[in-house]
């Protein structure tokens, strides 16, 4: 290599290393951001004896920059020479873990994770071992915190002595003082327990678990669930059940609604885990728990375990279901929350299946008509947007008779959010519904939100016309709703007339070229003298797109040149009028189309 | 698409646009102002909008309940920053509006468009804050000494825009025309009074409890209307819990376009349409909901700049 070359190709590194130094906290994490390219300059063995040293006497530096350096530490082991050279990462990495600021120590612990992966079993058991039982013995909370994450990847790859030797490590932080750590030791111990034998899951693990099922924190026990749905999965439900049944029982009844939040949210995945299909457990360990849970005195809880309703049901049978739990689920229809009702709603309409059509009438249909007529809007939204399920098993006849109220009825809340969602779902309704009812019940609804004094109710209207086109068909479109939009197009407001527009380019879309001649095009044209500027320079971009619309859709050689004569006769003319309008914003959109159109 | 194009999508997801095109905006935004008048004259059909004070979603449910600009025209009556926490973004999305489509929205002062207020109630911290440095907030402030200090809607029996309201030394709206209004907002005469003035049951002139501006009296508001012919005063400046307030028989009305202003007084907001034939429509609506509202971590980040 010419020395010149790579003086002139070394300056840009000492640009970077001098940022590095910089008193700038952005220019120095820019220079972190790409100290990859410093070491690849290097050279792996000045990296390693240069640049990781420099590195570590930055230490104490701020905590935003620290978490950069913490995070593409973790990359750089190419860098130091590959893997057989991993372990001089570990001793910045292995500071990183001990400092204060959580965010450091996490990125730091994911870097540790990467770096171990990539080293050798000898390695491990020389530089990692020490380096977890450093951390383990530390004075200080912060260093255990960290460390419980890292016990899954080393467990994988040391000897079966080493493997003692960790499973004592962690039984130490386990029964630490410190609840942060004991915390911890908890969280990581549900990705541990993967991978320790089954045999020892008996003797070592389950004392952990009921240690920490017993913690005077509840925020450590709410923690012991997941580890308990991971020793079941790791030793089989049965042998899972003569452990630590009892155990989950008092879980179920703690006295911190915590906990009990925890155990409903995790309802579903506990019964499949410890039950394993066993329906005396299920009937005598988990129906009557989670009977008790809709009946908790916390909303909190009540929220979680009615989404975990529909599931839970699956794994028994239809006549437990409505003798046991129904009566729980009734009560919540009338919950004195309306998050509890909103979760329920969203989650309800799951048991049609698992009820079949005769008892989704006689149960599900009154607790949907009650929740359709909720004065919380989001209670009944959700019943409306889960209702194919119930569409499955009923029919629409029976569902629409006893819809139809509610519809009606969300359409005018005077929320417009509300009013957005239901547009939003009336293609899909629509298309469940069938023309014939849509036409007689609907329709005048949905003209109305064309009318609407939101904005953005018109706007989703007129967008939802082409989705409701693609339901209906184009015939449709032309002999119902484009008498409509052209009434409309005659409404004293501006705002409204924009809207027609609007509704009318939608609708362009969907129908026939010959639709877009007779009727569109006509209507659009009416309006190109409009006294308001808005309109006209409305039309003017209306036109940019019903123009290209027709030319796309032309497909047989009649209807190109119907399509090309509109354009030249009506279109283009009518732009050029626009071209010379007093209003600059008017001439701007005129101009814009008619470049476009070509 | 073009630069301004670019920058109003970015605004628009709330993020902030570089200096130095803040730089080229401010310039360009002048040179516009500087044509218009003391008194703009607006065309109806116009939507007149209130205080916006930062509150950066709750302006784009107004545009999500009015309309987009420039398919509506808009007309904002002052007071686009402080007190909320995004002034950047929402005064510099409706300037780039305003250098986008100058025919299509009016933006007049109110009083927080002033250096020295404007350094006390929060625009010029997150100038700094987001910027690093003062730059910013001076090209905004050299723009706010441009922005015309009142609007006409419609011809004679029309609307009178105006953030405050009136003042003693203004009889007729050639008078506001005769101002020179290239300063910051001084501490008192006409150009303050129109600026900070509320209206109130009254008889006459009071001392507002502002310490500046006026309390004027039905009388005084419809000897205005009367003089000038005029049919309404639309002004801004007063949180009214239900977003707008008519007062002295319709001819004066308080619009007011923050809902939940500070984010904690519980209060609706409201934008008037004026339509051709000079009908109102008021529009209410609430704020934007919680959650896509982003609102700054307890905790900022870090702070980059101390």
């Amino acid at each position: 290599m010419e020395p010149s070359i790579a003086a002139e190709e070394l300056y840009p590194i000492a640009v970077l290393i001098d940022e590095l130094k910089h008193e700038d906290v952005t220019l120095r994490l820019n220079a972190i951001r790409r100290l990859s390219t410093i070491a690849l300059a290097l050279g792996s063995e000045r990296t390693r004896t240069e640049l990781i040293p420099f590195l570590e006497d930055s230490l104490d530096d701020e905590d935003e920059v620290l978490t950069v350096l913490a995070e593409e530490l973790g990359k750089f082991v190419p860098y130091v020479g590959g893997s057989e050279y991993a372990n001089v990462l570990l001793i910045p990495l292995e500071t990183f873990a001990g400092v204060e600021e959580p965010f450091v120590r996490e990125k730091a612990v994911e870097s540790l994770d990467k770096v171990c992966v990539e080293m050798s079993r000898e390695q491990v058991e020389e530089h990692f071992m020490p380096l977890i039982k450093r951390l383990t013995s530390a004075e200080w909370f912060t260093n255990k915190v960290s460390v419980t994450a890292l016990f899954p990847t080393v467990y994988e790859k040391v000897s079966d002595e080493s493997k003692a030797s960790l499973r004592q490590l962690y039984s130490q932080l386990v029964y630490d003082d410190a609840p942060m750590v004991r915390r911890a030791a908890a969280t990581h111990l549900t990705l541990l327990i993967p991978h320790i034998e089954r045999e020892l899951i008996v003797s070592e693990i389950v004392p952990w678990f009921m240690f920490l099922a017993q913690d005077d924190q509840d925020s450590v026990r709410l923690l012991t669930i997941d580890i308990l749905i991971a020793i079941a999965e790791s030793l089989g439900a049965e042998r899972a059940r003569e452990q630590l049944f009892d155990q989950l029982k008092k879980l179920f009844a703690d006295k911190s609604w915590r906990v009990r939040y925890m155990v409903a949210d995790r309802f579903e995945a506990l019964a499949v885990a410890v039950s394993a299909g066993d329906e005396v457990v299920l009937k005598e360990g988990f129906v009557p728990a989670m009977v008790k849970l809709l009946k908790d005195s916390e909303a909190e809880v009540r929220t979680v375990i009615a989404k975990q309703v529909p599931g839970f049901c699956q794994l028994v049978d239809a006549e437990t279901v409505i003798q046991e739990i129904m009566p729980g689920i009734e009560e919540l229809v009338d919950d004195q929350s309306q998050h509890v009702r909103a979760a329920l709603a969203t989650k309800i309409s799951g048991l049609a299946p698992i009820l079949g059509k005769e008892d989704t009438i006689k149960y599900l249909l009154p607790m949907f008509l009650q929740m359709l007529k909720d004065e919380f809007p989001e209670v009944r939204l959700n019943i409306i947007c889960k209702l194919e399920q119930v569409n499955k098993v009923i029919g629409i006849d029976l569902l629409s008779q006893s819809l139809l109220p509610a519809i009606t009825q969300l359409a005018q809340d005077k929320q417009w959010r509300v009013r957005l969602a239901i547009i939003e779902y009336i293609p899909l309704l629509a298309s469940q519904l069938g023309v014939e009812f849509f036409d007689t019940q609907l329709r005048d609804l949905y003209m109305a939100w064309l009318r609407d004094s939101v904005y953005s109710i018109r706007e989703a209207a007129s967008e939802n016309l082409r989705n409701l086109t693609k339901v209906f068909g184009v015939e449709w479109a032309q002999s119902t709703i484009m008498p409509k939009v052209i009434e409309a197009g005659e409404n004293p407001n501006y705002l409204y007339r924009m809207t027609s527009i609007a509704a009318a380019t939608t609708l362009a879309g969907e129908v026939t070229v010959d639709v877009i001649k007779n009727s569109i095009v006509p209507f659009l044209d009416g309006m190109v003298g409009d006294p308001i500027p808005n309109i006209r320079f409305t039309v003017a971009r209306s036109y940019e797109s019903v123009s290209l619309l027709a030319r796309a859709k032309a497909a047989a050689e009649e209807e190109r040149s119907a399509a090309e004569s509109m354009i030249s006769d009506i279109i283009l003319p009518s732009l050029e009028k626009l071209k010379t309008d007093e209003d600059v914003d008017v001439r701007f959109y005129a101009d814009k189309s008619l470049k476009a159109i070509g | 698409m073009s630069d301004l194009d670019k920058a109003i999508g970015l605004l628009k997801d709330c993020q902030i646009i570089p200096e130095d095109q803040v730089r080229d905006l401010c310039a360009r935004a002048q040179e516009l102002l500087i044509e218009e008048r003391n008194v703009q004259v607006v065309d109806a059909p116009v939507t007149i909008c209130g205080d916006i004070h930062g509150q950066f979603h709750d302006l784009i449910t107004l545009f999500e309940h009015g309309g987009q600009c420039p398919d509506t025209n808009y007309l904002f009556l002052g007071d686009f920053v402080d007190r909320g926490f995004y002034s950047l973004e929402s005064f510099l999305l409706l300037l780039c509006l305003k250098v986008r489509y100058p025919d299509r929205i009016t933006l007049i002062r109110g009083n927080h468009e002033s250096r020295q207020i404007t350094t006390v109630y929060g625009f010029y911290d997150e100038c700094i804050r987001k910027y690093g440095s003062a730059n910013v907030w001076r090209y905004c402030c050299d723009v706010f000494d441009y922005l015309a200090l009142g609007a006409l809607v419609g011809g004679p029996g029309g609307v009178f825009c105006v953030h405050g309201g009136l003042s003693p030394a203004v009889k007729s709206l050639d008078q506001i025309r005769l101002i020179d209004r290239k300063q910051e907002v001084p501490h008192e005469g006409a150009m303050c009074d129109l600026l900070w003035s509320d209206p109130d049951d009254i008889d006459g002139w009071g001392v507002s409890p502002r310490g500046a501006g006026y309390l004027f009296g039905a009388d005084k508001v419809k000897e205005f209307n009367h003089n000038n012919d005029l049919s309404l005063i639309a002004r801004a400046h007063q949180l009214v819990m239900e977003g707008y307030k008519e007062m002295f028989d319709g001819e004066i009305v308080t619009v007011w376009s923050a809902p939940n202003y500070c984010y904690r007084c519980g209060n609706v907001a409201a934008i008037l349409t004026i339509d051709d034939k000079l009908t109102r429509t008021y529009e209410v609506f609430e704020a934007a909901p919680q959650e896509s509202k982003g609102m700054p971590a307890k905790k900022p980040a870090a702070d980059y700049f101390l």
